[in-house]
C-alpha cells in the first residue's frame, strides 16, 4: 500500500461513518428500512478500512506512525489524525463490535432510520476518539460519543430509559467539561494542544508545575466519570440496565472501552510515565481509584439480580483492573491493561449480545429466571457459560492473559495491593458468574420462577418494534440464527484469543518500547 | 572374542533374569519354576563372577542419569554370595514344600536385593531398597497367622526406614547434584554430610538392626514358612550392610561402637530366646554388629573384614536356619526347651548345623574364623588405634555370647536328654542344599589351601596381601595367637555354659526395645487421630464458609439484610422485611440520583486536587 493511501485511511475510518449517519435520514424520506443496509455496508467498510490499516501499522516491526494531517496544517497548529500500534487494536475492536452487533439488531431490534444514524454517528464518534492526536479535539469526538450514547439508550421504550439516558447526558457531560478544563489548564501551562508536542512541551514545563498537575487532576477525574470508576459509575449500571438490548452490547463493549484508551493514551503519550512516577501521589491515586472500583464493582455485581445490571456493575470492577494497571505504570502492566481492554470489550459484547438473545428467545431477565437456559438454550447458554469463564480468567481465554500480565506487571513492581485485588476480584468474579452459571445448568425451570408470572420493573425491548407484546418473550421465533452464531464467534474468539499472549506483547512492542524506555 | 561375551553378559540385567523366574515359578509346574529359579540364580553367580569390573549399565531414569548395573569388586563378592545362597535356597524351598506363591514372592525379593547391591547409583537404590521393603512383606504376609500381625509390624518399620533413605538420597542430589555412588575411576562418593548423612544412617540403620530399630527383626523372621525364612534371614540386613558401606565409605567412629553394641545386644538376648529362629535373628544382629563395626572402623581390614563376614554370614546363618528350619519341618516345634536328642535321629541335619555353628561362632577351620579375625584385628591394637580398644572388648564379649548361644541352640536341640521325636532326618533336597553351603563355609577356610582363595576374593585384598595404614600387610590367619584367641574363647564358653545353663532357663527377660511396638502403635494412632481431626475441624470450617458464601451470593438481599440487622441501630435502621411475592426477597435500591453522583464527582476532584497540589 502506498504511503498517500494509508495516510488517507484515519481520515476515511472517521469521517465515513459520521456522514453515513446522515444516509439513513435522507433514504428515510423515501423509504422505510434503509437505516440497517447503510449501517452494514458503513460498518462493513470500516471494518476492511481498519484491517487493511492494520496491515500498514503491524506490517513493520518498528513503531508506525500513521499520521493524517487535517486540511494539511501541520503540527502543532493543525489537528492531526494518529494510528499506532495502541490506537489501531481499539480501532479494530470497534470497527468489528459495531459490525458483528448488527447481527443481532436487525431483526433484534431498536429499528428505524434514526436508530442506525445515531449507531454510526457513536461508531465515527468512537473512532475519531481513538485516533486523535490532538486533545481539544478529543473533547469534540468525547461528546460526540456522548451524544450518541445518550440518543441510543434513550431509544429505549419505557420512561426508564429516558432517566438513563438524562442521567448519563449530565453525568457524562460533566466528565467531559471537566476534561476540557483539563485540556484548558495544560493549554495555559503550555501553549499547545498537539500530543506530541504536548509531551516534549509538558516536560519543558515540568512536572510540578501547578497547572500541569491541576490539568492532569481534572482530566482523571473526568475520564474516571467516562469509564465509570466507582465511586463515579452512577450513571452507568442504568444506562446499560435500560439501553435496549440490542444498543447494550455497543455501549457496554466500545464506550467505556474508548474512554480508557483515552485515558490510556493521555496519560502515556501527553503526560508520560516519568510525570506519573515523578508526581507524588499520581500513582498511588490511580492505582487506588482502580482498585477501589474493583473491588466495590465486584462486590456489588454480586447483589444484583438483573443480569444486565450484574454485568454492568461486572464492568465497573474490569475497568477498575485496567485503571489500576495503568497506574502502576510498567510495561507489561501496560500490556495487560490493553489486551484486558480488548478482551473485556469483546466478552461483554458477547455477554450482552447473549443477554439480548436469552431475552429475545426465553424471555429472562434476572438470575432466577435464567433456571433451566442450558436444557432449553443450549447455544446460547454454552456460548455465555464460555464467554463467563473468561470473564473470571480461567486459561485459556482472553481474559486470562489480561489479568495475567496485569498481575505479573503488579508483582514485578511489587504493588502488593493490586496483586491481592486481583486475586480477589478473580473470587468474586467467580461468585457472581458462579451463580448465573448453577441457574443455567443446575437448577431446572419450574413453574413458580416462570419468566412471565414475575412483576417486572422494566419494559422488554421486544416491545420496540411494536409488533409484539411483552409478554410472549418466550416464543423463539425471534432468535436468528446470525445472532447465535455472532454469540459462538465471540465465544470461540475469547478463547483462541488466550494463545494469543505474547502475540499481543510483540504487537505492542514498538509502542512499549517508545512509552518505557 | 571372550571379551565381547563378557561385554554380552554385562547386558544381562541380573535382577530381571530372577525376575522373571519369579513370575514363571507362579505359572508353571513347580519342579520346572524351581529349576528355572535356582538356574536364575546360577545365573547371577555366573554374572558376578565373570562380569569385568568397573562394567556397568548406564541410562536415564525419569530423566536423571543412572548406572543400575555396577561391578566392582564388592558389589561382585556379595553377587556371588547372593546368587550362590539363593540358588541353594530354591532348591530347599522345593523340598521344604514351600508354597509356589512364597516362593514367587521370596524370587521377586531377592531379585529387588540383588538390584540393590549392583545398583551404582542412589536413584536405582532407594527403588530397589522400595521394592525389598514391599516384596519381604509380601513373602512375610503370605504365610498367614501370627506372620501378618507380625508382617504390618515389619512393613512399618520399613516403611519409615525407605522414607528416610529416600529423603537421604533426594537430599544428597539436593547436596551434590548427582545420584552416582562411585566416581569415574570407581572410588566411592559416599552420601554427602550433615543431613543426608543423618537421614541416611538413620534410613539405613533401620535395616542393620541398629539397636533400638531392630525390633522388626526377632518380631518377624520367626513367623513366616521356615523356607521364607531362609531368604529373608540372608537378604534384607546383608544387602543393607553393602549399602551402608556405600553411604560412609570412610568411616565412622560412632558407627564402629554402634557396631560394637550390636554384636553385644545381639548376643546377649539371642542367649534369652527359646524359639530357636528368634534365637538366630537375634544372631543376625550381632553378627551385622561386626560388619557394621568394621565399616566403621573404615581401615582396608575393617572394610575387607566387615564384606568378607558379609560373605560368610550369607552363607552359614543361611545354613543355620536351613538346619533348624529341617527340625521344625519334621517335628512342628520351634521352642528348644521341647526339644532334644535329635542328633540320633537326624545326624544329618546335626552335621549341618555343626558347620554352621563352627563357623558362626569362629572356630579355626571354619570361613568365620578368616572374616571375624579381620574385624577384629582391625579393632585390636596392632591394626586399630586406641579409641577402638573398647570396641575390641565389646566384639571379644560378642564372640563369647555367640559361643554360648550356639552350644545352648545345639544342647537343647540336638544333645539334651533323649529325643523327643521319632522323625526322619532332611529331605535329599534339603540335604544337598545345606551341605553345598555348609560345604563352602568349610572350604573358604580350610587352613593352608581354602582361606587364600576366600581372601582373594574380598574387596581391597589382593591374595592375601593388603596396603594397611603402614604399609603392605600380609592376612595370616593361622598364625599361634589368632589360634591361642580361639582357643581361650572356646574355653570361656564352655566354662561359661555350664555355669549359667541353669539359670539361663530360668530367665524370661522380655527385650525391652519391643516397647516400641505398643509405643509405635499408640504414637500412630494419636497422630491419626489428631490428623484426622484437624483435617475435619479444616474441613467443616471450610464447608461452613463456603456454604455461607453461596448463600449470601444466591440470597444477597437477604445477606446485607442480615448485616445490617446485626448493626446497632444508631448506625442502620432496618425496616422488617415484609415478604409479599412468595417469599422471594426484595431488592436492594442502590440507584444514585444525579445531583448525589455530581456531589461525589465534586468530592472525588477535591480530594484529588488537595493530594496532588
Amino acid at each position: 500500500m502506498s504511503e498517500e493511501i494509508g495516510s488517507v485511511l484515519p481520515i476515511l475510518l472517521v469521517a465515513a461513518p459520521i456522514l453515513a449517519a446522515t444516509l439513513p435520514l435522507i433514504f428515510g424520506l423515501r423509504l422505510e428500512r434503509t437505516g440497517w443496509s447503510v449501517a452494514l455496508v458503513t460498518c462493513a467498510g470500516t471494518f476492511l478500512a481498519s484491517l487493511s490499516l492494520a496491515t500498514t501499522v503491524f506490517g513493520d516491526a518498528t513503531h508506525v506512525l500513521v499520521i493524517h494531517e487535517l486540511g494539511g496544517f501541520a503540527r502543532p497548529v493543525g489537528i492531526e489524525l494518529v494510528a499506532d500500534e495502541f490506537s489501531t487494536l481499539i480501532v479494530l475492536l470497534v470497527t468489528g463490535v459495531s459490525l458483528a452487533v448488527l447481527a443481532y439488531t436487525r431483526v433484534g431490534g431498536p429499528r428505524g432510520n434514526t436508530f442506525y444514524s445515531g449507531y454510526l454517528l457513536l461508531v465515527g464518534g468512537l473512532l475519531g476518539l481513538s485516533l486523535t492526536g490532538d486533545v481539544f479535539n478529543m473533547f469534540v469526538f468525547l461528546e460526540i460519543v456522548g451524544l450518541g450514547t445518550y440518543a441510543l439508550v434513550a431509544s429505549g421504550d419505557g420512561p426508564e430509559s429516558a432517566v438513563a439516558a438524562l442521567k448519563y447526558l449530565i453525568v457524562g457531560t460533566v466528565g467531559a467539561s471537566l476534561y476540557l478544563l483539563g485540556v484548558g489548564f495544560l493549554f495555559m501551562a503550555t501553549g499547545t494542544l498537539n500530543m506530541l508536542d504536548l509531551q516534549t512541551q509538558v516536560e519543558a514545563a515540568g512536572y510540578d508545575n501547578t497547572l500541569v498537575v491541576a490539568g492532569f487532576a481534572f482530566i482523571f477525574v473526568g475520564f474516571a466519570i467516562k469509564v465509570a470508576q466507582w465511586p463515579l459509575h452512577g450513571w452507568q449500571p442504568d444506562a446499560y440496565q435500560h439501553a435496549p438490548d440490542g444498543v447494550t452490547p455497543l455501549v457496554a463493549a466500545l464506550v467505556s472501552t474508548v474512554s480508557a484508551y483515552a485515558l490510556g493514551r493521555v496519560l502515556f503519550t501527553v503526560f508520560t510515565v516519568d510525570f506519573v512516577t515523578a508526581t507524588p501521589y499520581a500513582s498511588e491515586i490511580i492505582v487506588a481509584v482502580g482498585a477501589t472500583s474493583v473491588v466495590a464493582g465486584s462486590v456489588l455485581a454480586v447483589i444484583q439480580y438483573d443480569v444486565k445490571r450484574m454485568l454492568a456493575y461486572s464492568s465497573v470492577s474490569q475497568f477498575g483492573l485496567i485503571v489500576a494497571a495503568y497506574g502502576i505504570a510498567t510495561e507489561t502492566a501496560f500490556v495487560g491493561a490493553v489486551i484486558h481492554l480488548l478482551g473485556h470489550g469483546l466478552l461483554k459484547a458477547g455477554l450482552f449480545l447473549a443477554v439480548g438473545v436469552v431475552a429475545l428467545g426465553y424471555g429472562a431477565r434476572t438470575v432466577g429466571e435464567y433456571a433451566g437456559l442450558a436444557h432449553e438454550r443450549p447455544y446460547v447458554a454454552g456460548g455465555m457459560a464460555v464467554l463467563l469463564i473468561a470473564l473470571v480468567g480461567i486459561p485459556p481465554s482472553v481474559g486470562f492473559i489480561g489479568k495475567w500480565y496485569i498481575a505479573l506487571g503488579a508483582v514485578q513492581a511489587e504493588a502488593w495491593v493490586v496483586s491481592a485485588v486481583i486475586f480477589l476480584s478473580t473470587m468474586l468474579t467467580l461468585a457472581y458468574v458462579a451463580r448465573l452459571l448453577e441457574r443455567m445448568y443446575f437448577t431446572p425451570a419450574h413453574p413458580l420462577s416462570d419468566p412471565h408470572d414475575t412483576a417486572h420493573d422494566h419494559a422488554p425491548a421486544a416491545a420496540t418494534d411494536g409488533g409484539t407484546d411483552a409478554a410472549n418473550g418466550g416464543t423463539t421465533g425471534r432468535v436468528t440464527v446470525a445472532m447465535l452464531a455472532v454469540v459462538v464467534c465471540i465465544a470461540v474468539l475469547a478463547v483462541l484469543l488466550g494463545f494469543a499472549g505474547g502475540l499481543f506483547f510483540e504487537l505492542l512492542e514498538p509502542f512499549t518500547a517508545e512509552v518505557f524506555n | 572374542m571372550m571379551g565381547t561375551e563378557l561385554e554380552a553378559l554385562t547386558m544381562l540385567y541380573p535382577p530381571l533374569l530372577v525376575f522373571a523366574a519369579a513370575l514363571l515359578v507362579v505359572v508353571l509346574p513347580r519342579i520346572v519354576g524351581y529349576t528355572l529359579g535356582a538356574l536364575s540364580l546360577f545365573g547371577v553367580l555366573a554374572i558376578a563372577l565373570f562380569v569385568p569390573d568397573g562394567s556397568h549399565l548406564a541410562g536415564t531414569f525419569l530423566g536423571f542419569e543412572v548406572a543400575p548395573f555396577y561391578v566392582d569388586d564388592f558389589s561382585r563378592l556379595v553377587g556371588i554370595g547372593l546368587g550362590f545362597l539363593g540358588a541353594f535356597a530354591v532348591i530347599y524351598a522345593y523340598s521344604s514344600e514351600a508354597p509356589r506363591v512364597t516362593a514367587a514372592f521370596a524370587l521377586a525379593y531377592v531379585s529387588s536385593a540383588i538390584g540393590a547391591v549392583f545398583a551404582g547409583d542412589w536413584l536405582t537404590l532407594v527403588f530397589m531398597w522400595e521394592i525389598m521393603a514391599l516384596t519381604s512383606t509380601l513373602v512375610v504376609w503370605h504365610y498367614g497367622g501370627d506372620a501378618v500381625r507380625a508382617g504390618y509390624r515389619y512393613a512399618i518399620a520399613h516403611g519409615i526406614g525407605g522414607s528416610l533413605v529416600l529423603f537421604a538420597v533426594a537430599a544428597q542430589y539436593a547436596a551434590t547434584d548427582t545420584f552416582s555412588m562411585v566416581g569415574p575411576d570407581g572410588e566411592m562418593l559416599g552420601i554427602a554430610a550433615g543431613v543426608p548423612a543423618l537421614l541416611a544412617v538413620l534410613g539405613i540403620g533401620v535395616n542393620v538392626a541398629f539397636v533400638g530399630f531392630h525390633t522388626w527383626l526377632p518380631d518377624t523372621y520367626p513367623r513366616p514358612h521356615f523356607a521364607a525364612s531362609v531368604f529373608l534371614a540372608a537378604f534384607t540386613t546383608k544387602t543393607s550392610a553393602l549399602i551402608l558401606f556405600r553411604a560412609f565409605p570412610e568411616g565412622n567412629l560412632y558407627l564402629a561402637y554402634m557396631g560394637g553394641l550390636m554384636a553385644v545386644y545381639g548376643v546377649c538376648f539371642a542367649l534369652l530366646q527359646h524359639d530357636m529362629r528368634a534365637l538366630l535373628s537375634y544372631h543376625i544382629q550381632a553378627q551385622l554388629g561386626y560388619m557394621v563395626a568394621g565399616i566403621g572402623i573404615g581401615t582396608t581390614i575393617g572394610i575387607a573384614g566387615a564384606m568378607g563376614h558379609l560373605f560368610n554370614n550369607v552363607l552359614y546363618k543361611s545354613l543355620l536356619f536351613m538346619a533348624v528350619g529341617v527340625i521344625i519341618y519334621r517335628t512342628g516345634e520351634n521352642d528348644l526347651y521341647k526339644l532334644g536328642g535329635l542328633w540320633r535321629e537326624m545326624p544329618i541335619t546335626a552335621v549341618a548345623f555343626l558347620i554352621g555353628a563352627l563357623s558362626i561362632t569362629a572356630v579355626p577351620g571354619f570361613s568365620g574364623f578368616i572374616s571375624k579375625g579381620m574385624v577384629l584385628d582391625a579393632a585390636s591394637g596392632y591394626f586399630g588405634g586406641p579409641e577402638y580398644q573398647a570396641l575390641y572388648w565389646l566384639l571379644f564379649i560378642g564372640a563369647v555370647g555367640t559361643f554360648l548361644s550356639f552350644i545352648k541352640l545345639g544342647y537343647y536341640a540336638f544333645l539334651h536328654g533323649p529325643a523327643q521325636y521319632t522323625v526322619r532326618d532332611a529331605k535329599t533336597g534339603q540335604t544337598v542344599a545345606m551341605f553345598s553351603v555348609g560345604g563352602a563355609c568349610l572350604l573358604l577356610g580350610l587352613p593352608a589351601l581354602g582361606w587364600p582363595v576366600f581372601t582373594d576374593l574380598l574387596p581391597l585384598v589382593d591374595g592375601t596381601g593388603f596396603i594397611g595404614t603402614e604399609g603392605p600387610e600380609t592376612l595370616n590367619p593361622y598364625s599361634p595367637s589368632h589360634l591361642w584367641d580361639a582357643a581361650v574363647l572356646l574355653t570361656v564358653s564352655v566354662i561359661g555354659f555350664k555355669l549359667i545353663r541353669k539359670p539361663l532357663s530360668k530367665i524370661d527377660l522380655p527385650d525391652p526395645a519391643f516397647v516400641l511396638n505398643p509405643a509405635t502403635f499408640y504414637l500412630g494412632r494419636g497422630s491419626m487421630l489428631a490428623v484426622t481431626g484437624t483435617y475435619a475441624a479444616v474441613d467443616r470450617a471450610a464447608v461452613g464458609a463456603v456454604r455461607r458464601c453461596y448463600w449470601a451470593g444466591s440470597h444477597p438481599t437477604l445477606a446485607v439484610d442480615e448485616v445490617a440487622r446485626r448493626l446497632p441501630d444508631s448506625l442502620v435502621e432496618v425496616d422488617e422485611r415484609h415478604p409479599t411475592n412468595g417469599g422471594r426477597p426484595s431488592t436492594i435500591h442502590l440507584r444514585a440520583s444525579i445531583g448525589l453522583i455530581i456531589l461525589l464527582v465534586t468530592l472525588v476532584l477535591t480530594v484529588v486536587l488537595w493530594l496532588l497540589l
